[in-house]
């Protein structure tokens, strides 16, 4: 389904990918690791379209189409989804204004009609059950003064309700507690079907309790520099990234403290 | 080239239509004989800064609009309506209720007794010296419409002025509205400023509130004139004991459009509430100014305004507060935002505070940005296209104040023309 060859993307000059290679294929559950700073969320923004980034080399195909040359919106309809780390605050859009736009947008690509207000609304409500979110979240502004885990359990929603074929989830666990972790790893467990891919982005391997991936990969310095099964995430776990001759900031900073 | 003419041209010294009591006419003629040698605003104009060279006014342009056998575009509204045709009212396109304690008349119908009453109060909201362009007013008006609420009276629906300048010729009009709400009435008063035709013609236009004690008093304004219209408008308000007033003031920019708000809290406990909302677009111009007077003690005004520029368009902001020495426990709150769509618009934005007063609470705020790259980002990674996205951020900037207009029909006025403001700012890629 994605296909990533020789990837190579830099923000400002600075080179921050340094060849990704990745095959995803319709069905799997990839899971890439790395340490902060290691440029997992650059790949997922990359992947998304946002050309903040600036792609210098490599190609990209999702199920054979070039995903490079398509704006973002496009990307988008084809069935790229991704659930921000940083999901964006917007006050005066309310969440049900945007996410109604949203599933019509795709609605209209694939020339079905569009929801009417009632209709969404109670797809909405249905939703935003699965993921725990009051249906009050819905009229307020876009992720408007939600805690961190409140964004992220929104990004599942709109993940539920647009049915993509790529979810890419850059770090949708971080900053849950248990409880929000349970709820959203039912949500993302839910998404899991034969004709989807799942990319997750994470920097703890916690996740990985509750959804397991096909494969895991290590990401460093912008570069894959290990792949395996689900034990590759656990051997993480136990011996942290220092194992693979990687320097990890956070753990490097907090053990120094 | 002939330099620009630096005074307001004799030929605007003569006004048209005799048919009015002596007392506004005599008003009239003197207003007038104060403009011969009217200097008119240039770029050192301190008020004028940064619009007069968008203010052009010809010769031709100093005649009256002929108002014979003008119907006007009669739109549905739903209420009361007085329709005013190139600054003279149509009584039969108007209806409104004939009520004891809400009189509403025309300049021309009012007694000798009535007249010299009005024209003793013409222009006492208004500093005239700062706004110069509602003296000129005074000297032209050919009618208008006087409202006087008695005591406890309430208007059961909104009155709505249309304003319609029919542009078949080059022209003026001058359209006055005169407001005076008796103790603790209320009526709600809807002014829109439309035109049809397309020769260039000059809209001087002045409407006037005095709110006594207790009363409540909304006025939406919608200045929607066409590109051919320059409109330099002002509104007056003098605010007694407890009273309310509430303003919403949405524009679209023409040539040149201008709008003058003042408003004087002269009773303790007297409160009012500004919004406005400027779009403009290709070389449009549009300039607001605003003055609240804090004159009293315990009076609270809000003021939020709300410019939004795409192309190579031009929106002007001043807003003043002045608090008196007397004006203790003031509450005075002013903030203005503004949006650029494109880096060839240009907005002008001029927060003004005096303070005499050492008990007061004051807030002001300004700030000019453009549309957020990472919510659009957010968006259109979402499948929403960059035009619908652009749309819902730019909506939003203006959401809060647009759904506070409370008129529904007219909530539906601004939001079609917002959307043609988009199809035009934003087109598809
Ligand atoms: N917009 C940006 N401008 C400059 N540097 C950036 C930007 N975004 C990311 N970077 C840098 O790129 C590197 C990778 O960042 P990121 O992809 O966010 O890592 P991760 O998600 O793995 O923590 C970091 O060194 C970061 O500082
Ligand atoms: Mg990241």
């Amino acid at each position: 389904m994605l296909s990533i060859k020789n990837l190579h993307a830099s923000v400002g000059g600075k080179e921050i990918l340094k060849g990704i290679n990745l095959e995803i294929k319709a069905g799997e559950v990839h899971a890439i690791m790395g340490p902060n700073g290691s440029g997992k969320s650059t790949l997922s923004q990359v992947l998304a379209g946002n050309d903040a980034f600036e792609v210098t080399s490599g190609e990209v195909t999702l199920n054979g189409d070039n995903l490079l040359e398509k704006e973002t919106e496009e990307r988008a309809r084809e069935g790229v989804f991704l659930a921000f780390q940083y999901p964006v605050e917007i006050p005066g859009v309310s969440n049900l204004q945007f996410m109604r736009t949203s599933v019509n947008a795709m609605r209209h690509h694939r020339g079905e009609p569009e929801m009417n207000a009632a209709e969404f609304m109670k797809l909405a409500r249905e939703v935003s059950k699965q993921v725990d979110l009051d249906p009050a979240f819905l009229k307020r502004g876009v992720n408007e003064g939600f805690s961190g885990g409140e964004k992220k359990r929104n990004e599942i929603m709109q993940a539920l309700l647009l049915q993509p074929k790529l979810a890419i989830l850059d770090e949708t666990d971080s900053g849950l507690d248990i409880d929000a972790l349970k709820v959203v790893s039912d949500g993302v467990n839910a998404l899991r079907a034969k004709d989807r891919a799942i990319l997750m982005v994470t920097h703890y391997q916690r996740l990985l309790d509750h959804i397991v991936p096909d494969y895991v990969h290590v990401l460093a310095d912008g570069k894959i520099v290990k792949s395996g099964g689900r034990e590759l995430a656990l051997e993480l776990e136990a011996r942290g990234y220092a194992w693979l001759g990687i320097k990890d900031e956070a753990t490097a900073a907090s053990s120094a403290n | 080239m002939k330099p620009a003419p630096t005074l307001l041209s004799t030929a605007f010294l003569h006004p048209a239509g005799q048919a009015l009591p002596g007392p506004l006419l005599a008003l009239r003629k003197q207003r007038g004989a104060a403009l011969v040698d009217m200097p008119l605003p240039t770029r050192k104009t301190e008020n004028w800064k940064y619009s007069s060279k968008y203010l052009k006014l010809t010769d031709e342009m100093a005649t009256s609009l002929p108002t014979d056998g003008k119907t006007g575009s009669a739109l549905a509204v739903p209420g009361y309506k007085v329709v005013f045709i190139n600054g003279v009212m149509v009584p039969e396109a108007s209806e409104y209720p004939d009520l004891n304690n809400i009189l509403i008349q025309r300049f021309g119908d009012l007694s000798d007794a009535e007249a010299s009453e009005l024209a003793e109060r013409l222009d006492t909201t208004l500093d005239t010296k700062a706004v110069q362009f509602a003296g000129l007013n005074s000297a032209r008006f050919e009618d208008g419409l006087v409202i006087r609420l008695k005591p406890d009276a309430v208007l059961d629906q909104p009155l709505f002025i249309i304003h319609e300048v029919t542009a078949d010729a080059s022209g003026s009009a001058f359209p006055r509205i005169f407001v005076d709400a008796g103790r603790n009435s209320q009526i709600t008063l809807v002014e829109e400023y439309i035109s049809s035709g397309q020769e260039a013609v000059f809209v001087n236009s002045v409407t006037e509130f005095t709110l006594a004690e207790g009363a409540n008093v909304t006025n939406i304004r919608l200045s929607m004139g066409g590109e051919n219209v320059q409109h330099i408008g002002a509104t007056g308000v003098t605010q007694q004991r407890s009273s309310r007033f509430q303003s919403h003031c949405v524009g679209f920019g023409g040539p040149l459009r201008r709008h003058d708000l003042q408003v004087r809290l002269e009773g303790e406990g007297a409160e009012c509430k500004l919004n406005g909302v400027v779009v403009t677009q290709g070389t449009q111009h549009y300039d607001n100014h605003t003055t609240i007077e804090h004159i009293a003690a315990h009076c609270d005004s809000e003021e939020t305004y709300r410019n939004i520029a795409a192309d190579k368009s031009h929106a002007v902001f001043n807003g003043r507060i002045h608090i008196h020495q007397d004006a203790q426990k003031s509450n005075a709150n002013m903030n203005n935002k503004n949006l650029l769509l494109s880096t060839g618009a240009e907005i002008d934005t001029k927060p003004e505070l005096e303070i005499y007063a050492d008990d007061v609470k004051c807030a002001h705020g300004a700030t000019i940005g453009q549309l957020d790259e990472e919510s659009l980002f957010y968006l259109v990674s979402r499948g929403i296209s960059r035009r619908e996205a652009n749309v819902l951020l730019t909506m939003a900037f203006i959401n809060e104040l647009v759904a506070q207009i409370p008129v529904d029909a007219v909530k539906d006025t601004v939001q079609t023309r917002l959307n043609q403001f988009f199809d035009q700012a934003f087109q598809e890629a």
